[in-house]
C-alpha cells in the first residue's frame, strides 16, 4: 500500500532549506509532492555545493581545536544552521564529541536544520540519552517533521529512548511525516503491546486515524495483523471511531488491508458492527474494492456480515460488469476464497449471476481445479449447482463435460444431487445424461 | 511558464528541474529562483562572518594554524 507524500510537509522540508516561511511558498501546493520532494533533493545538493570548499575547510580546521573550544565555536560563531550544514563533514566520533559539550536547546535547533541523510552515521553513535533530551525538546515544539527525518537513522536504542519520552499524540504526529517510510516497521516493532494498545486508544480519542492507518499501510502483514487485533480488542466506540473516520477521509483503501491482515476472530468483531453495516459505508468499502483491486479483502469480510448486510452488498454488487467480476474470479483463485465468492454469488441478482456462471464456464482449466477443489472440500455443490443451471443450454452441456472430465464421478453425483434438491431440472439432466452416457 | 523561467532555476540548481513545476507560473518560478539564490548568499555570507569569528574566539598559538587550515 502506498500512501500519497503530504504536500504540505514536503513544502515545510523545502522552506526550511531555503530559509523562508512555508506560507511563502504556498504555489507549490499545486506540485505533485514528489516533484517537490525532487527539488529539494537538487536544492540540498545546491546549498551544500555552494559553500563545500569553506565548509570542508572548517571541518579539517576543527580537528585542530579541542572539542570544548569547537563545541564554543559552533555555538557562538556558526550557530545551529551552518553547524547543521558542517555536521555530515565531521569524523563522526569526533561529532558526537563536540555534540557532548553543547546544550540540548542548540542541539534542538541544530536538529531542525540537519538533513539527516547526510549526518547518518553521526546520528546513529550520538548516545540514547542525548537523543531522548533533543527527542523531547523537539516534541515540545511540536517539530514532528524534523522528528519523521531521524526515524531510520537513530539507533535501535536511540530510538527506544526517544520513543520514551514522547506521548502517543506526538508519536502518532512524527510516524505520520516519517521521511523513510520503510523505517516505520522498525519504529512499531519497539513498542510493547501496552503502549500500541495506548496508541490506538489515542488514535481515536484525539481523532488520528489518518495517522494511525497511514502507519498500519506502510508496516509488515504481520504488524498490521497484531495492530488491528489491538484495534479490534478495543471497545465498539473506538472501532466506530475508525469507521467513522474512514468514511469521511475515504481511507478504506487503507483498512481493508488491515481487517485482512488481523485474526478471522477480530475480524468477525469488526464485521458485527453496526457501523460498518450501513449501506453508505459498504458503498464506500465496495467502491475502495473496486478501485483498489482488494477484493480479496472484501471476500474475507463477506461471510461474517450479516445478512442483511450481505443484501446491501450484493444490491451493489448489481451494477458490476463483467470486468469487474473477472477480477474478483480471479481474487477468489488466487487467494483461496472460493467459498465467500460462491456464497456471495448466489445472493446477487440473476444478471449478475449469469456473468459470473459465464465466467466460472469458461475459465483455464487451473482455475477451475482450484472452484472444484475448493466445491468438494467445503461442500459449495448447492452454490455451484445455483450457478451452473443458470447458464444457457449449450454452454451449461460443455460446462459439464468439463466438470465430468475434470472432477470425476464422485463429485458429479453430488454436484447432481444438489441440482435435483434445488429443483434445477436442466442441470440435473445435462449432468444424468453425462453419467448415464 | 516560459522557458527562460526555466533557464533561471536551471541555472540556479545546475540541472533541470523537475517536470512538476512546469505547472507554476512565471512569477512563481521566478519567487522560487529567487530564493534559493538569496538563500544561498546568505549562507555564504553567514559562513564568511562566522569563520572570521571563529578565528577570534580560537587561542592565539592556534590561529595561524587554523587560519592556514581555512584560507590555504
Amino acid at each position: 500500500m502506498s500512501t500519497p507524500l503530504n504536500v504540505d510537509v514536503e513544502i515545510l522540508r523545502l522552506a526550511r532549506l531555503v530559509a523562508c516561511e512555508p506560507k511563502a511558498l504556498a504555489y507549490m501546493r499545486e506540485v505533485d509532492p514528489q516533484d517537490i520532494r525532487d527539488l529539494r533533493e537538487q536544492v540540498t545538493v545546491v546549498m551544500f555545493d555552494a559553500d563545500r570548499q569553506m565548509l570542508q575547510r572548517v571541518a579539517s580546521a576543527a580537528r585542530l581545536i579541542p572539542t570544548k573550544l569547537a563545541a564554543v565555536i559552533g555555538e557562538r560563531a556558526f550557530g545551529p544552521l551552518l553547524c547543521a550544514r558542517l555536521t555530515g563533514l565531521l569524523e563522526p566520533s569526533r561529532a558526537v564529541d563536540v555534540a557532548a559539550k553543547l546544550p540540548t536547546p542548540f542541539l534542538t535547533d541544530l536538529a531542525i536544520e540537519l538533513d539527516p541523510r547526510r549526518a547518518s552515521r553521526v546520528i546513529a553513535e550520538i548516545p540514547p540519552k542525548q537523543i531522548a533530551e533533543i527527542t523531547k525538546v523537539l516534541a515540545e515544539r511540536e517539530e514532528f517533521v524534523a522528528m519523521g527525518g531521524f526515524v531510520g537513522h537513530l539507533s535501535e536504542a536511540a530510538l527506544r529512548a526517544a520513543i520514551a519520552v514522547v506521548d502517543d499524540e506526538a508519536l502518532l504526529r512524527t510516524a505520520y511525516v516519517v521521511e523513510s517510510k520503510g523505517s516505520l516497521g522498525a519504529l512499531v516493532a519497539t513498542l510493547p503491546t501496552e503502549r500500541l494498545e495506548t496508541i490506538i486508544a489515542t488514535a481515536a480519542e484525539q481523532d488520528l486515524w489518518i495517522e494511525a492507518l497511514d502507519v498500519l499501510g506502510h508496516v509488515s502483514e504481520a504488524q498490521r495483523g497484531q495492530l488491528g487485533d489491538i484495534a479490534a480488542g478495543q471497545d465498539d466506540e473506538v472501532l466506530d471511531s475508525m469507521i467513522r473516520a474512514a468514511q469521511r477521509e475515504l481511507l478504506w483503501v487503507d483498512v481493508l488491508p488491515v481487517t485482512s491482515a488481523m485474526s478471522a476472530e477480530s475480524r468477525a468483531r469488526f464485521a458485527s458492527l453496526k457501523s460498518i453495516q450501513t449501506r453508505p459505508v459498504l458503498a464506500s468499502i465496495v467502491d475502495a474494492a473496486s478501485r483498489h483491486g482488494l477484493w480479496p479483502e472484501l471476500l474475507q469480510l463477506l461471510p461474517l456480515l450479516p445478512s442483511a448486510a450481505r443484501r446491501r452488498v450484493a444490491a451493489l454488487g448489481t451494477g458490476f460488469g463483467r470486468p469487474v467480476l473477472a477480477q474478483i474470479v480471479t481474487a477468489a483463485h488466487a487467494r483461496g476464497l472460493w467459498a465467500p465468492l460462491m456464497q456471495f454469488a448466489t445472493e446477487l441478482e440473476r444478471r449478475t449471476k449469469l456473468l459470473i456462471a459465464k465466467l466460472l464456464a469458461a475459465s483455464d482449466d487451473d482455475v477451475l481445479d482450484g472452484l472444484l477443489d475448493a466445491v468438494w472440500e467445503e461442500r459449495l455443490e448447492p452454490e455451484l449447482a445455483q450457478l451452473a443451471a443458470l447458464l444457457p443450454k449449450a454452454e451449461m452441456s460443455t460446462f459439464c463435460e468439463r466438470l465430468v472430465k475434470r472432477a470425476g464421478e464422485e463429485f458429479i453425483a453430488t454436484l447432481r444431487e444438489a441440482a435435483q434438491e434445488h429443483e434445477l431440472t436442466a442441470l440435473a439432466e445435462a449432468l444424468a445424461a453425462l453419467c448415464d452416457g | 511558464m516560459s522557458a527562460k523561467g526555466v533557464r533561471a532555476l536551471e541555472a540556479e540548481l545546475g540541472g533541470r528541474p523537475p517536470d512538476g513545476l512546469e505547472q507554476l507560473s512565471d512569477a512563481q518560478l521566478r519567487s522560487f529562483t529567487e530564493a534559493l539564490h538569496e538563500a544561498k548568499g546568505e549562507q555564504s555570507e553567514a559562513l564568511q562572518s562566522a569563520v572570521e569569528q571563529a578565528l577570534e574566539i580560537v587561542p592565539r598559538m592556534v590561529r595561524g594554524a587554523a587560519r592556514k587550515a581555512l584560507f590555504g
